[in-house]
């Protein structure tokens, strides 16, 4: 009886390990006065892909990562110090911006620190970044906004995507690959959709299009052609919208590339 | 583990500052447990959690590199707020005293696996009574069972924030827990039958 009981405390006795209150390292950390400089913090920030942990430092977001993969609060800061060799510790105020950039899908002007990066992944992670909200990419214009006069290959585009350490913030879920598809590369299929879906783009009429070979849209009342998504595109009446399956066909018809989508030219 | 702790006092003997946060990332929140289930008190914990740092961080700052190379900092840090929490007692006995019962913290910081209501209270009433024998048990054996059953900490490592042999460390826990044990037997049935 008393050794069964015994059994039962010890047991027992671990759960008591209850943890801090959240924000008591941040308050450790001020009254031993230390400079901000030395650590970042972070948040867990709610997104249609379920809860996203931002780290900044006091002036750029330094990482973010969804917690959809099951991605536990430690087990981001590990993350994050792997990363960056940084600590991240949990609480403090979001960085100003954060949260208008995450609620609009604006992230453009947020500013966040690429420089643990080789050069090359950091140009592609740019021009990921100037993919505007509610609309999609290619990997080749990814690859060509990167470097214009040598554009990565698509693995190389690939690998930067894969290692995006600024989810949802560095939009990789508005890159598809070049036949229309989503490019989900670093994050769940269902998370992408998710992303996707709360910007309103329609995934099912990109696909009909893909389907149909209307790689890029044009309109025959201005002979420009755009890639589907763009906002251009998305007001040509149906009566004046042209298919064209590549940036040849369309030129060969007479059309000029969109200077706001700036797709492809021959 | 080894390896992580390894990494962490060779950053402290690197650069203080960095190594410092990373010292309070990983383990503030077993200092503020350890102070939490030892003083039976959040607001207790927070403050004294607090002091730890402050003087782990002014210790470490005269130390030379090579001494924070050769820290064992869970240990350390435990001695440290070993000592605050009963530097803290001793004073305390000189003040008038403000705290009142220990306060249990309300269910929602659970986890939520637990089934239902019943399972529930039946769960809060059981680590109600364990957290009241706890702080029931004597300081000399308190500290010991909390760091080794609580925070997960091995004998050795009890021993060095206790300040005592191994076999010391392990009598102590093993009549901690003994003394739990007793005051967690259930009441006599005469007072069972008046409650039922």
């Amino acid at each position: 009886m008393s050794e069964g009981n015994g059994d039962a405390v010890t047991r027992r006795l671990p759960d008591l390990a209850a943890g801090a209150p959240e924000d008591f390292a941040l308050r450790v950390l001020r009254r031993a006065g230390l400079s901000r400089e030395h650590y970042d913090t972070y948040v867990r920030l709610d997104t249609a892909a379920g809860g996203l942990f931002v780290a900044a430092s006091p002036q750029t977001v330094t990482g973010a990562c969804l917690d959809s993969a099951g991605l536990t609060a430690t087990g981001f800061e590990e993350l994050h110090r792997a990363r960056t060799g940084r600590s991240a510790i949990p609480g403090g105020r979001p960085l100003p911006g954060l949260l208008p950039a995450l609620r609009t899908g604006r992230a453009r002007r947020l500013a966040i620190d690429l420089s643990g990066l080789p050069e090359g992944q950091r140009a592609i992670l740019e021009a990921v970044r100037t993919i505007p909200p509610g609309q999609l990419r290619p990997l080749s214009w990814i690859a060509r906004e990167a470097d214009a006069g040598s554009p990565p290959p698509v693995s190389d585009v690939l690998g930067a995507l894969t290692a995006n350490p600024v989810a949802v913030l560095i939009p990789c879920h508005r890159v598809t690959h070049d036949n229309g598809s989503p490019c989900d590369a670093a994050y769940l299929p269902k998370a992408g959709e998710a992303l996707r879906r709360a910007e309103h783009i329609d995934m099912r009429r990109v696909a009909e299009l893909s389907r149909a070979g209307a790689v890029f849209l044009g309109s025959d009342t201005t002979f420009i052609y755009c890639h589907p998504t763009c906002a251009h595109a998305r007001r040509i009446t149906p009566g004046h919208r042209v298919h064209f399956p590549t940036a040849r066909d369309a030129r060969e018809a007479g059309y000029r590339a969109c200077k706001s989508c700036r797709p492809l030219t021959v | 583990m080894d390896d992580k702790a390894e990494q962490l006092t060779d950053l402290l003997a690197v650069h203080l500052e960095a190594g410092f946060t990373e010292l309070v990332r990983v383990h503030a929140g077993a200092v503020h447990a350890f102070l939490y289930r030892v003083s039976g008190s959040a607001a207790e914990a927070d403050d004294l959690g607090q002091d730890t740092f402050l003087r782990a961080y002014t210790a470490l700052r005269e130390y030379a590199p090579a001494r924070r190379r050769e820290l064992r900092p869970r240990a350390w840090l435990m001695t440290i707020a070993a000592n605050v929490w009963r530097n803290h007692v001793r004073t305390r006995t000189r003040r008038p005293v403000t705290a009142g019962l220990p306060v249990e913290e309300s269910m929602d910081v659970w986890p939520d696996h637990s089934p239902g209501p019943d399972e529930r209270a039946a769960t809060a009433e059981d680590r109600s009574r364990l957290v009241t024998a706890l702080s029931a048990l004597p300081e000399h054996h308190r500290i010991p069972v909390v760091l080794h059953h609580v925070i997960g900490m091995s004998y050795t490592e009890v021993a060095e924030v206790q300040g005592c042999a191994v076999g010391t460390a392990k009598a102590q826990v093993s009549r901690g827990l003994a003394g739990l044990r007793r005051l967690l037997e259930p009441e006599p049935t005469v007072l069972k039958e008046v409650t039922m």
